[in-house]
């Protein structure tokens, strides 16, 4: 049902929105990589790059969904850090869907291969996760309470400086 | 055991023994007395700030000026310890003193008068034998002429005060009756929560539609669906009354919060739910501005997670609703305003604090916070000191748009007029007024005689 | 240069033990004005800039240094300020802003158990201290009263009078932690100055879990409060000032002392009394930065003690995941310890600690280690919430001894504003080095009793620093071996007190801070005797410098 290329993946600068001919997140992927991230195939992607940006996120964080609005503050962040990032995002998904390379592997694979892209995972990931961008002096805040580390745990804990509740409700054991 | 501590003992058996040698007055009466004191609420007037129960002090702001609340305890020479009960319940039910001169309607005599002939009887014997006396007095009220002319509230008694006590509806539940009962008498709740006319008279017609107290919108507690407590339980009542919030509803702040913390919340449950359902059937009083319910306001909303790294101004000032509301609020009430998982901290919307027409109560209570004296002390920090008129403005605005009723609106001149206790009152100005009208209108006269006088004697020269 | 400024008391640092000296003379009727180095801060700021700061786990991070008062800051990278020495580096952070470093302290504020003050007579080691526990005990209630504590009894600091509050509410995960390891190791609720209840017009804690950085919501005692007590009392606050010299006369009285504003304009503010209250690292600096031809050596050091005796606990850590849920962060942050290793006959041969259990938030230091190993893909999320439950660790605070070769000095840089930076020289002794050995066991014991698995020691040889700056102005009774007096007077001054953990001739294993305000409120009380004190008709007969 999903082709295995689409042209969207050899994509390599941005196409405008078109409202005639609605571009999916799905064309992005290959059948391995859309197999491990179901919800996204039919997510809007009239960027290929901003495209390309949300389908590696979903696959590195490997959540049913993401937020849309926090995707485009964290890749414009992102982008504006490095000038690179789109193209460096359109390459590492090309060799992802090429190469079914399982999320859990990936690092270790451009560890093992030296490969350039290898900082690219860590850095959306920390974007994601700790809403941080960047590092050492040139690190930014993007994102606190809305960074995935508070929502993952947000049925059990507040993000620090958040209340947990009225005097002693952390008595009880964390349902 | 040495001397003294014989002597003391000695002298503590004396000192009771004669309470029982002049008063044969049983424990039930003296518990019962105490009861309906509590429910009166009389300690909220009558003891000033850490000051001693019941000896008075407490300055009550009115719109005709301050009104220094007296000593109530038994000492001869300062309190009440002279009254016989009779004059005892003149006060309480007809606002005359012993020494027959008249009290303003601050003493809520007017609802008292409802107090039945044995709860009287039961109020005096505590008062008389159950609270310490206490040999000072405070300083007199002085009203602003023409006020201070005690002897116009008898005018008003005459047009005002309805002096017979609670007779109960035969066609109702003993339940509903005790609520009545309650509500229109000793919890006197119409004198904050039913509008008053010129006069400063409530207006019976009105019953319970809202009123003001200082500053504070007492709001309407009728049946009303949209402007007042239509759509809450029996249950909501009473925890409101008990705990001073109801979850997912509202907080007490202000006034209330005192009236709960220092009576409401003593109640029997049988009574709070009397007074319960007696309030679910108070006659609907509808504010068209109010479309929904107060309490159904709003939702979830996140205004921090897209100003998220960007640094504030330096100049507090220019602080965003959202960055104000980051900064000061979101501790408690979290980032969408959702309140903690324990209800314990409140969520903003779905919330009277935030969902009236009016943002005046909003105002107050970011302004002062909710702090009761007992242990648990503040609920709501003050934010009066950390945050200017202008801050609480764009705070009040931020709230009010995404968490409640988006028609209220405030301004820094509004916060300033909060701030300060409310605008001037007009009353002392139109009593003056119209006393000065009149005394213009003597004066115009007699110069026109005089004129008169003049122009026929120089005409009579001509 | 300015008009002169004068008062009678005259304080330099308007950190906690500065204010809460100041605010007790201030009730008292002295006219007292604190001179502050660092900016007035914030507190709705300071949250702000932690919620946006992208350095969460370094709570220097909402505390920028001021350009005129730099603070040393070592994230993302050493700011140079507090130059190292060595042999081990002294990475001490503090806060340079009124109100000082406890705007972002874990409150938590311990007493010492009363053998910590004669381990010289009791085992040999350190020093004595000139006062005994039971005289430092009504000073403990008065500091405890006015920062608001709660604490348990069973911490081994004896007491006349109860705690101000109840312990604060255990968390969940220290009561399955307490539960657990009974009946090996008693786990109690820690000493804090954290309101269990209202407490003087601040609210009960409602469970930030950022005490450190931050208490957004004033449930915990800060030194922003002492100063607000000292400005209620009558006392003025100049921030930005900062003091650069101690001036004498011609008897070795102070004079005056001088200040730059951050536009470098020079300052000269005069006094009959004067206290030095600007913390363990820059009071000392500021002593030997006013060096005379008098005082070669700078003031107060004839005995050639000011900056030596740096003391501070450091820490060796373990970190495991239990075998059962605990969720750490729901709560305050330092809710409970283990106290029965504070004191015993080991003293002779190794210091003596106490354990701590953190229960701070483990998500972020979970997040990042997941990272750094690259789990990515749905075991991210899986894996993120087991550890973040499960995570837990326990330290050690260990006690240092006093080495007159651990000290500050003058470094040969200057900051900003033409200061000599001050520079550290440090090494951890054997001493301590063996109680960290011995507490693995403790460690090894705590992990089996929680079913602990994926052990991680800190690594041998390193500890963490915990900020108790202590020692470099130590009191004593022979002014050829220590700075102060028993009552915070320095030897070589009349006029010239010390108010500072710096003080402290020992470190002990207590976080100091409490310890510092109780020893401030004594000096307080003998500069100016408070009427109807329970300390008056103590000290009756002691003169004043006010006299």
């Amino acid at each position: 049902m999903v082709p295995d290329k689409l042209d969207g993946v050899s994509a390599s600068h941005d196409h405008p929105a078109d409202p005639s001919r609605r571009r999916l997140l799905a064309g992005l992927l290959t059948a391995y990589t859309a197999s491990l991230i179901p919800w996204a195939l039919a997510q809007p992607a009239p960027h290929a790059d901003r495209g390309a940006f949300t389908a590696l996120s979903a696959l590195l964080v490997g959540r049913q969904a993401l937020d849309a609005a926090q995707a485009t503050r964290l890749y414009d962040a992102l982008a504006t850090a490095s000038p690179h990032f789109p193209a460096d995002v359109q390459a590492l998904l090309t060799l992802i869907n090429e190469r079914h390379i399982d999320p859990l592997q990936l690092q270790g694979v451009l560890d093992g291969e030296h490969s350039p892209l290898a900082p690219l995972p860590r850095s959306i990931m920390s974007a994601w996760t700790l809403g941080v961008v960047g590092s050492g002096e040139n690190a930014r805040c993007v994102a606190y309470e809305t960074a995935l580390d508070a929502v993952i745990v947000a049925d059990v804990l507040k993000p620090p400086t958040y209340a947990y509740g009225a005097y002693g409700s952390w008595t009880g054991k964390p349902s | 055991m040495n001397a003294s501590t014989c002597c003391l003992l000695l002298l503590g058996l004396l000192a009771t023994a004669s309470v029982h040698a002049a008063d044969s007055t049983d424990a039930a009466l003296l518990q019962r007395g105490q009861y309906l004191a509590t429910a009166g609420d009389c300690v909220a007037c009558h003891t000033a700030p850490a000051g001693k129960p019941f000896a008075g002090g407490l300055t009550v702001p009115t719109p005709i000026g301050n009104i220094i609340a007296t000593n109530i305890t038994p000492s001869a020479t300062a309190g009440i310890g002279h009254y016989t009960e009779q004059q005892f319940s003149d006060a309480l039910r007809k606002g005359i003193r012993a020494d027959g001169k008249r009290l303003y309607p601050a003493m809520p005599y007017t609802a008292y008068a409802q107090i039945t002939d044995d709860d009287v009887h039961a109020l005096y014997a505590y008062f008389m034998h159950d609270v310490a006396p206490v040999d000072s007095k405070p300083a007199p009220t002085r009203l602003p002429f023409p006020f201070n002319i005690r002897l116009s509230m008898a005018a008003w008694n005459l047009l005002f005060l309805d002096s017979k006590p609670f007779a109960p509806d035969p066609g109702k539940s003993a339940d509903w009756n005790r609520g009545a009962y309650l509500v229109r008498g000793l919890a006197h709740c119409s004198t904050c929560h039913t509008p008053r006319n010129l006069l400063m008279a409530e207006q019976s017609s009105r019953e319970l539609a809202g009123g003001a107290v200082g500053t504070w919108l007492a709001p309407n507690i009728t049946s009303d669906a949209n402007s007042s407590i239509g759509g809450w339980s029996e249950e909501d009542l009473v925890d409101y009354l008990k705990l001073g919030h109801a979850r997912g509803k509202a907080q007490a702040a202000g006034p209330m919060a005192e009236a709960v913390e220092h009576s409401l919340q003593h109640l029997e449950p049988a009574d709070l739910q009397a007074i319960a359902t007696y309030l679910k059937t108070v006659p609907a009083r509808h504010d068209p501005a109010d479309i929904q319910a107060v309490d159904s306001w709003g939702a979830a909303f996140d205004g921090v997670a897209e100003q998220r790294g960007t640094p504030f101004p330096d100049d507090a000032e220019k602080w965003s609703g959202a960055q104000l509301y980051d900064a000061h609020c979101a501790s408690c009430h979290q980032a969408r305003g959702e309140g903690s998982f324990d209800g314990g901290l409140p969520p903003l919307f779905h919330n009277t604090a935030t969902g009236r027409a009016r943002a005046d109560n909003l105002v107050l209570v970011i302004l002062e916070g909710i702090h009761w004296t007992d242990a648990s002390g503040v609920h709501m920090p003050a934010f009066a000191n950390d945050l200017s008129d202008q801050q609480i403005a764009t705070l009040a605005n931020y709230l009010t748009r995404h968490y409640g009723n988006p028609a209220a609106t405030v301004d820094a001149a509004r916060v300033g007029v909060l701030r300060a206790g409310g605008a001037p009152s007009h009353l002392v100005a139109l009593a003056r007024l119209a006393l000065a009208v009149i005394a213009l209108l003597i004066v115009l006269v007699i110069v026109l005689r005089v004129r008169r006088r003049r122009r026929r004697a120089s005409a009579g020269r001509a | 240069m300015s008009a002169e400024l004068s008062a009678d008391i005259v304080v330099i640092g308007a950190g906690i033990v500065g204010a809460l000296a100041a605010q007790r003379l201030a009730r008292q009727g002295a006219s007292v004005l604190i001179l502050e180095a660092g900016p007035r801060l914030e507190r709705a700021r300071v949250v702000a800039a932690f919620r946006n700061s992208p350095f969460k786990g370094n709570w220097m991070a909402p505390y920028p240094p001021s350009p005129w008062a730099p603070h040393p800051i070592y994230v993302p990278q050493d700011n140079g300020y507090l130059k190292q020495a060595g042999p081990y580096p002294y990475p001490a952070e503090y806060i340079r802003a009124v109100g000082g470093t406890t705007w972002h302290w874990a409150a938590q504020a311990w007493r010492l158990v009363p053998n910590d003050v004669r381990i010289k007579s009791l085992y040999g080691v350190g020093v004595d201290w000139p006062l005994s526990y039971e005289e430092l005990d009504p000073w403990y209630q008065e500091a405890e009263e006015l920062l608001g504590v709660a604490g348990a009894d069973n911490t081994g600091s004896p007491r006349q009078h109860p705690f101000p509050m109840a312990p604060v509410a255990e968390p969940w995960s220290m009561r399955r932690v307490r539960e657990r390891l009974a009946p090996a190791y008693p786990v109690v609720a820690n000493t804090v100055a954290r309101n269990s209840r209202g407490y003087d017009g601040r609210p009960a804690c409602v469970g930030n879990n950022s005490c450190q950085p931050i208490c957004p919501v004033n449930a915990q005692y800060l030194g922003i409060n002492a100063v607000e007590a000292a400005e209620a009392a009558g006392a003025k606050v100049i921030p930005n000032a900062v003091v650069y010299r101690i001036e004498h006369d011609v008897k070795g009285h102070i004079a005056a002392v001088h200040y730059y504003a951050p536009d470098k304009s020079e300052h000269r503010v005069t006094g009959t009394t004067f206290i030095l209250a600007a913390n363990g690292v820059e009071s000392p600096k500021l002593l030997l930065l006013s060096a005379s031809d008098t005082y070669p050596n700078g003031l107060a050091n004839r005995s050639g003690m000011v900056g030596r005796h740096l003391m501070d606990h450091p820490s060796t850590s373990l970190t495991f995941y239990a075998d059962e849920e605990l969720w750490l962060g729901r709560g305050p942050q330092s809710p409970s310890s283990i106290n029965t290793l504070r004191d015993g006959a080991f003293r002779s041969q190794h210091a003596p600690y106490r354990l701590d259990f953190t229960n701070i938030s483990q998500v972020l230091n979970v997040t990042n280690d997941l990272i750094k190993e690259g789990v990515y893909g749905a075991e991210f999320e899986k894996q993120l919430r087991w550890r973040a439950a499960r995570q837990i660790n326990v330290k050690n605070v260990l006690e240092v001894l006093p080495n007159p070769d651990n000290r500050i000095t003058l470094s040969a840089e200057k900051d900003a504003m033409g200061i000599p930076k001050p520079e550290a020289h440090y090494a951890i002794d054997d001493y301590t080095r063996r109680a960290a050995e011995v507490s693995k066991a403790d460690f090894a014991r705590i992990a089996e009793l929680m079913g602990g698995t994926g052990l991680r020691y800190s690594a041998d040889g390193q500890f963490a620093n915990n900020q108790h700056i202590t020692g470099t102005m130590s009191m004593g009774n022979d002014p050829a071996t220590s700075v102060v007096d028993a009552f915070g007077r320095t030897h070589d001054h009349e006029n010239l007190f010390v108010c500072s953990t710096g003080v402290m001739p020992t470190a002990a294993t207590m976080n100091s801070t409490l310890t510092g305000v109780a020893l401030a409120l004594r000096t307080a009380e003998h500069i100016l005797p408070a009427k109807n004190s329970h300390a008056a008709t103590a000290h009756v007969g002691h003169e004043t410098s006010l006299a």
